[in-house]
């Protein structure tokens, strides 16, 4: 019954009848928490990302990096706290929303297609009844030219490296043709190929004005691909432009002890394309 | 009987009839149940029926299958409602939260089921053949029923076609752009209790849950993607109820839900032997293949290294040499290059033995190779 309820009333709200909320921002988190079997997992997140910039969101192995994505996605039911991407809930923004998960939730033994996941990108754009045509298919080999899979179309997805897999994610996200791209951990266990053609096809969507938000896993990286970063560790650490958040005070409070490892690498001079780089999948 | 005469039957028409239905509807069904890694719900759900049964057969007064049906459908998709808020609301993992619904939905129906025969009730009769179902005994006005029925579910599954293919496949995602995930997962759950009501006259609810699960496992060793998959499905399902079906008609006294539950497990294992790509047979094949051709491209690598080493492209290599390399594998390997042409046997010296070297379309395949294992690979 409450689920019929919750659908008829999301049916009727439309984005007219909202008051906007914050809309110079394409992401308003406000006092979020999230709360699982009694323990905080996200505490009072306040967070602010405004439109054009790609964040990255770090922390260390259970900050609750990805329950900050879910729950700013309604996947997860915050305990506490409201979201809003360009000034309006989620919930009546899905088309204006992409979203890349981690590779790790699906079966890729599952029988299906390369072209057939990325055209699963515009089900949220067609109607109840409407099937995928040919308009769609069109989108869906234009969005795997640009992760240079094109001729793979025909494949099967589990006969695809780890690599391939995160790019036909990369090309769903890509025909959902969003304002603001949620991606979960986009690069950890590629190869580099695909860590170059992700990083690639991110900035030219910033540079096309979409905003990137994006979980990452890698420190060494944070300075070369992003211009806002948001550190977290079940609380916001800090957050803002890179130069100002990415400081050693600031990792060392998120990650602890931890850093001292990283520290020599991470502060010294910009890191090279080939430098070695820990694997924190 | 020849088949003939035994497709002119009455009662043998309506079990064939009734074998289709019940093909189309499990084989659709199951394949979802699988892919979403619920096989055993199906199990927990059909065992479920059992108590609806029973009660539809009190609030009917007589063994009518729509109240049965309708009784079978209530007391599933409340146990898989039991099962998810156990799940949820509780720590019992998924694997528990099954067994408890089983036993005590089972139990119940048992006692239930003992109860009813124990009124002297004449119409009672046979109500204890929904344990393995009793094809014979079905009528006209049930085929009525139960393809109602399977049309419904046909109609759900081609009007939510995509949402449930997206929902199986990713559910997160499905939920990011809008689906509504909880609605859509709750409508295949319940639809698996759809297919158990339309197996409950054929099959019963002991074995039901192999005609869910069996079809979808063959169909999933050849198809490519889910709409194959599905078609497929209902194929095998369709083939194992007429075999089952028929056989029982033709030999008496054999029953007919076992038979096509027996007759799907076949196809099943088949599929898993002989299915090309994913079947037993073709892994062994295809592992035999590869242990054949990697000894001969270690020894296109090994012959080229040593010409390279030595600055002679046509460096002849002492045969025992390699032999000590590779072993009793050594004149094999040879001999199959040599019928492809890639090396060629040459006399080094008099009285120094065999030698090998490469022709020139084998120094291409050794760079093919060596190209192959490279680490960077563009």
């Amino acid at each position: 019954m409450g689920i019929i309820q919750r659908l008829v009333t999301r049916h009727r709200r439309s984005a007219a009848h909202e008051p906007l909320h914050e809309p110079n921002l394409a992401l308003h988190v406000e006092d979020l928490t999230v709360v699982y079997e009694g323990k905080p997992v996200l505490w009072d997140i306040d967070l602010n990302v405004p439109p054009g910039v790609m964040a990255a969101i770090i922390g260390p192995n259970g900050a609750g990096k990805s329950t900050l994505l879910k729950s700013v996605l309604g996947l997860v039911q915050p305990t506490a706290g409201h979201v809003c991407i360009h000034g309006h809930s989620p919930r009546i923004q899905k088309r204006r929303i992409g979203y890349v998960p981690q590779r790790s939730t699906v079966d890729w033994d599952f029988p299906t297609t390369v072209l057939d996941v990325v055209m699963m990108g515009r089900y949220g754009h067609l109607g109840w009844m409407r099937w995928p045509g040919s308009d769609e298919r069109e989108r869906a080999l234009a969005a795997l030219d640009k992760v240079q899979m094109a001729h793979l179309g025909d494949r099967q997805i589990s006969q695809l490296s780890g690599g391939q897999q995160q790019r036909v994610f990369l090309a769903r996200a890509l025909v959902q043709e969003a304002d603001v791209y949620f991606l979960d951990e986009p690069m950890a266990g590629v190869d580099a190929t695909t860590e170059r053609v992700v990083v690639n096809l991110l900035k030219e969507l910033r540079d096309a004005g979409k905003t990137l938000i994006v979980v990452h896993h890698d420190l060494q990286t944070v300075r070369d691909y992003f211009d806002w970063l948001a550190i977290i560790n079940v609380r916001v650490i800090a957050q803002g432009r890179v130069p100002d958040v990415y400081t050693g005070e600031h990792l060392r409070r998120a990650y602890g002890g931890r850093i001292a490892l990283l520290e020599s690498e991470s502060f010294g001079t910009p890191r090279g394309v080939d430098a070695p780089r820990n694997d924190g999948a | 009987m020849p088949m003939l005469a035994l497709l002119s039957d009455y009662t043998v028409q309506n079990v064939a009839i009734g074998a289709v239905l019940l093909g189309v509807v499990s084989g659709m069904l199951g394949s979802f149940a699988v892919l979403r890694q619920q096989s055993l719900l199906g199990d927990t759900l059909a065992h479920a029926a059992l108590p609806g049964v029973c009660i539809g057969f009190l609030i009917a007064g007589t063994r009518d299958l729509g109240w049965i049906m309708a009784g079978a459908l209530v007391t599933s998709v409340l146990a898989a409602l039991f099962v998810l808020a156990l799940t949820r609301r509780t720590r019992i993992k998924t694997d528990a939260a099954l067994g408890t619904a089983l036993g005590l939905t089972f139990a119940a129906g048992v006692v239930l089921l003992t109860w009813i025969q124990g009124q002297s009730n004449a119409s009672q009769g046979g109500l204890d053949t929904f344990l393995f179902g009793q094809a014979a005994a079905t009528l006209r006005s049930d085929l009525w029923i139960m393809g109602g029925v399977t049309l419904i579910a046909v109609a759900l599954v081609l009007c939510c076609w995509k949402q449930f293919k997206l929902v199986t496949f990713d559910p997160e995602f499905a939920g990011a752009s809008g689906l509504p995930v909880a609605l859509l997962e709750g409508v295949l759950t319940a639809m698996i209790a759809l297919a158990v009501v339309v197996g409950l006259q054929m099959v019963g609810v002991v074995l039901m849950t192999s005609m869910v699960i069996a079809p979808a496992v063959a169909a999933r060793q050849w198809a490519k993607r889910l709409e194959g998959m599905v078609v497929l499905a209902m194929g095998v399902g369709i083939v194992a109820g007429l075999s089952g079906a028929l056989i029982s008609a033709s030999a008496r006294n054999l029953a007919t839900g076992p038979l096509i539950v027996l007759a799907a497990t076949a196809i099943v294992l088949l599929s898993i032997l002989f299915a090309p790509g994913r079947g037993v047979l073709w892994e062994q094949i295809r592992r035999w293949h590869d242990r054949g051709t990697i000894g001969q491209r270690q020894m296109l690598s090994t012959l080229y290294k040593l010409a390279a080493h030595h600055r002679d492209p046509e460096y002849p290599a002492e045969a025992g040499m390699l032999d000590g390399l590779y072993g009793v594998r050594t004149q094999g390997i040879l001999r199959r290059l040599e019928q492809r042409g890639l090396v060629e046997a040459v006399e080094h010296m008099p009285g120094e033995g065999h030698h090998w070297t490469l022709t020139p379309a084998g120094r291409e395949e050794a760079e093919r190779v060596l190209a192959s294992v490279s680490p960077e690979t563009p």
